[in-house]
């Protein structure tokens, strides 16, 4: 049985998981042949290549289950809480109580692109009122409405305020149709004044104390709605021990981005990088999974660039991408196109950076909320952006920009005009809807000529 | 005097005032297809039009930003890279049932003073800031009496002057002491109107009916509560707070219960018959509010999306405007 770093079909996938199990390859008890996700409608998987790793096997079959792992932890009487526009911080503090699970609804966002909009939830969606001039992500409610993709959570959170209108007004529609929600601000992050007593947060921006005492004050009703909801206190200790283990699933994050984003011959394709990535943000609704899964995969991630193996050509052009995109088959395409992925900022990069661990534990989760990107300015994100181009080596910026949503209508601009200022280098702006069969000529041919313009600027 | 200008209703005009500063919330143009911001796919034609009036003119010294939307929290960015005024982008609060929110927006106040100091303006004294803040109630409440007794453009534009100048101006317009009784009753609700949406309110009479309520931004719901007089020698500046960040009902805010219990109480005091609801392409925060309003709201409800400067909208607007008219007769 070969084992040489590749990227397979679903097809090829079953055969490749018969080799595999007779292999004496060990799987856990979500485990199985990847195919078996199209009978639930997952209709999208037969058109994407994956990585041909047991590691990035369990990667997916983690990921394809979330919804049976859920069902499954109402029926062990765990509490679940649905934590909205919150990239990585509400949960956190859920999985530090013992008898509750913590999901992310945005993340519905992708049912109409993986069931090739098979679900209808977009057309609840509209509906509802809430039609195509918004982020996908409105396919949330769709799901909320048919309760047929993830249970009804026991607790709703929701954070606002320096947040994108489209999810706003998705969750304040969302709590009209007669959900609850426990609503959290989190003030748009500004620069100290001067003499203004100032923090630095984790991943390099500084924001006002007093912002940081704010947010502090608002994850303090957050964490007593949870007390409430678990029936248990979440002291000190027990929310620093959640902090530790979730630094565990960043550390494991930071490590694969070093090695995927560095190393010569890419190690890792572009879209396991980007569900890996994704897991920080909940823990895919089991944190001690999430832990075994990242070890495997980054296992296997050093092994192969301990010898020099990958899945795509070593010149490929070295992208950096911006915003994740609504379909995924995407970042395979930019692959067939001749590139790869060398740095990410897929709205969340403050969930892959660590939780300081010597500060009381709100306070430190109060910086990691106000270190989000997206709530600070679009220069200061762009300003991340350069950064980690620089400690990547990235030669362009793909700027992939999610339908209807607010903040990409003026950020590309910002962004653009930041990166050239400052790393001169291509950047190009795409838009990704769920699915993108219709427009797959128009988006290749803008990868390709991006791809083309990089390699071209190697000969200066 | 030094001009500040804004747009946003949650920027207490009394307290730019108080700072020995003129206030004027700006009413944007239309914006066409120049200027720093072009239009694209996404970008809100009122946000684009206020971005390219601040950025291209050249009357005041500042401008204040408030983050009450995404589009003009990141429009922001855009201003003070491209643009020539100091700018303050002011943290308005989405959430407003807890102390620790209207703390925030307490706060916000107070630093927006510390930036009216540093562009020249004075440190107010409490007396300053009574006498600023009970013109301006005198003002606001002369305007308010005269409801009924103008055209609703003239009404709505004497808001939008005031906004504007600080000053009522409306002894001038009463022309005739008859309240008007002409005309279907209805109310018109959104967010803010660009300067050439006010014909949208000739339109409407023309067509037959008659605006009761302005519950546009830039009209009556974009006012703040009357001040409470004894609160107001007590603590100005609080109570100004409280007028303004407890007064002000929007779209925005989380929940935003409050607006539909403003709203339905406004209804039945003045009797509209039907509501236009007025949203701009790619303003998710209203558009999202429309089916929620046709739920809640037992009148019949036309929607009015427009892009801002096009006149193949204009003439859609006018038409149906007249047809939903008819349909009420």
């Amino acid at each position: 049985m070969s084992n040489t770093p590749k990227q397979i079909t679903l097809q090829e996938w079953d055969q490749r998981y018969e080799q595999l199990q007779r292999a004496g390859m060990h799987q856990p008890d979500y485990g199985g042949p990847l195919g078996r996700h199209v009978e639930d409608g997952d209709y999208r998987l037969l058109k994407l290549r994956y990585d041909n790793s047991a590691a990035a096997l369990r990667l997916w079959n983690f990921l394809l289950t979330e919804e049976q792992r859920l069902y499954q932890a109402r029926t062990r009487g765990k509490k679940i809480v649905g934590t909205m526009k919150d990239l990585g911080t509400v949960p956190v503090m859920a999985y530090s109580l013992d008898n509750l699970v913590a999901f992310y609804p945005d993340g519905a966002w992708w049912i109409p692109c993986v069931m090739e909009l098979s679900a209808g939830l977009l057309s609840i969606a509209d509906s509802l009122g809430i039609d195509e001039s918004f982020c996908p992500v409105r396919a949330m409610l769709g799901a909320f409405v048919t309760g047929a993709h993830f249970p009804i959570p026991d607790l709703l959170t929701c954070s606002v305020g320096a947040t994108c209108d489209d999810f706003s007004a998705i969750a304040q529609r969302l709590n009209s149709l007669g959900y609850p929600i426990l609503w959290w601000e989190i003030p748009h992050r500004r620069s100290p004044e001067h003499n203004e007593p100032a923090v630095k947060l984790p991943g390099g921006f500084s924001a006002p104390k007093c912002q940081v005492e704010f947010v502090k004050s608002q994850l303090e009703l957050v964490k007593t709605a949870l007390e409430e909801l678990a029936g248990e206190s979440l002291d000190e200790k027990k929310l620093s021990a959640g902090i530790q283990k979730a630094n565990q699933v960043r550390a494991y994050l930071a490590e694969l981005r070093q090695l995927a984003f560095t190393a010569k011959v890419c190690p890792l394709p572009a879209l396991e990088m980007l569900v890996a990535e994704m897991l920080a943000i909940h823990f895919c609704s089991d944190r001690d999974e999430t832990v075994i899964v990242l070890k495997e995969l980054v296992g296997e991630v050093r092994s192969r660039v301990k010898a020099g193996k990958g899945v795509l050509a070593a010149d490929a052009a070295r992208i950096f991408w911006v915003n994740p995109v609504a379909d995924l088959q995407v970042m395979n395409l930019l692959e067939d196109c001749g590139g790869r992925i060398c740095g990410t900022e897929y709205l969340f990069s403050h969930a892959l950076d660590t939780i300081p661990e010597d500060l009381p534990p709100t306070e430190a989760l109060a910086r990691i909320a106000l270190a989000d990107p997206m709530v600070g300015s679009s220069v200061d994100r762009a300003e991340r952006i350069c950064t980690d181009i620089r400690r990547f080596g990235s030669e362009a910026v793909l700027l992939s920009r999610i339908p209807g949503a607010s903040h990409c209508a003026l950020e590309g601009e910002v962004i653009t005009e930041v990166v050239q200022a400052n790393v001169d280098i291509p950047v190009l702006e795409i838009e990704v809807p769920p699915v993108t069969d219709s427009i797959r000529p128009t988006l290749r041919t803008r990868l390709e000529a991006l791809v083309e313009t990089v390699i071209e600027r190697r000969k200066r | 005097m030094k001009t500040i200008i804004y747009t946003c209703p949650y920027v207490p005009a009394e307290w730019i005032a108080a700072h020995g500063l003129r206030p004027s919330r700006i009413i944007p143009d239309a914006a066409g297809s120049t200027g720093p911001v072009v239009p694209i796919e996404g970008v809100c034609p009122y946000v684009r039009g206020f971005v390219n009036e601040v950025i291209t003119g050249t009357q005041a010294s500042a401008v204040v930003v408030t983050t009450v939307c995404d589009q003009m929290r990141r429009a922001f960015d855009i201003v003070v890279r491209k643009g020539k005024l100091a700018a303050f982008l002011m943290n308005v609060p989405s959430t407003w049932q807890s102390v620790a929110a209207q703390k925030l927006y307490l706060d916000e106040l107070k630093r927006l003073g510390r930036f009216l100091i540093g562009l020249g303006g004075e440190s107010p004294s409490t007396d300053a800031l009574v006498k600023i803040m009970l013109e301006y109630d005198t003002a606001r409440t002369s305007i308010l009496a005269a409801r009924g007794y103008l055209t609703s453009r003239r009404y709505s534009e004497a808001i939008a002057r005031f906004n504007r100048d600080g000053k009522s101006g409306i002894t001038r317009d009463i022309t005739d002491k008859k309240p008007l009784t002409d005309g279907i009753p209805l109310l018109i609700i959104g967010g803010p109107l660009l300067r050439e949406d006010f014909e949208i309110l000739d339109v409407v009479e023309n067509s037959g009916g008659r605006i009761v309520l302005d519950a546009t931004e830039t009209g009556e719901r974009g006012m703040c509560a009357k001040f409470d007089r004894r609160r107001l020698r007590d603590d100005p500046l609080m109570e100004l707070a409280n007028a303004y960040f407890g007064g002000i009902q929007d779209a925005f805010r989380r929940p935003n219960s409050e607006l539909y219990n403003w709203l339905k109480r406004e209804i039945a005091a003045r009797g509209a018959r039907g509501i236009v609801f007025h949203r701009y392409v790619w303003c998710d925060i209203w558009h999202a509010e429309l089916r929620r309003l046709k739920d809640c709201i037992d009148l019949p409800v036309l929607d009015i999306d427009t892009a801002g400067d096009n006149e193949t909208y204009k003439h859609r607007t006018e038409n149906r405007i007249r047809v939903f008219l008819e349909m009420l007769q």
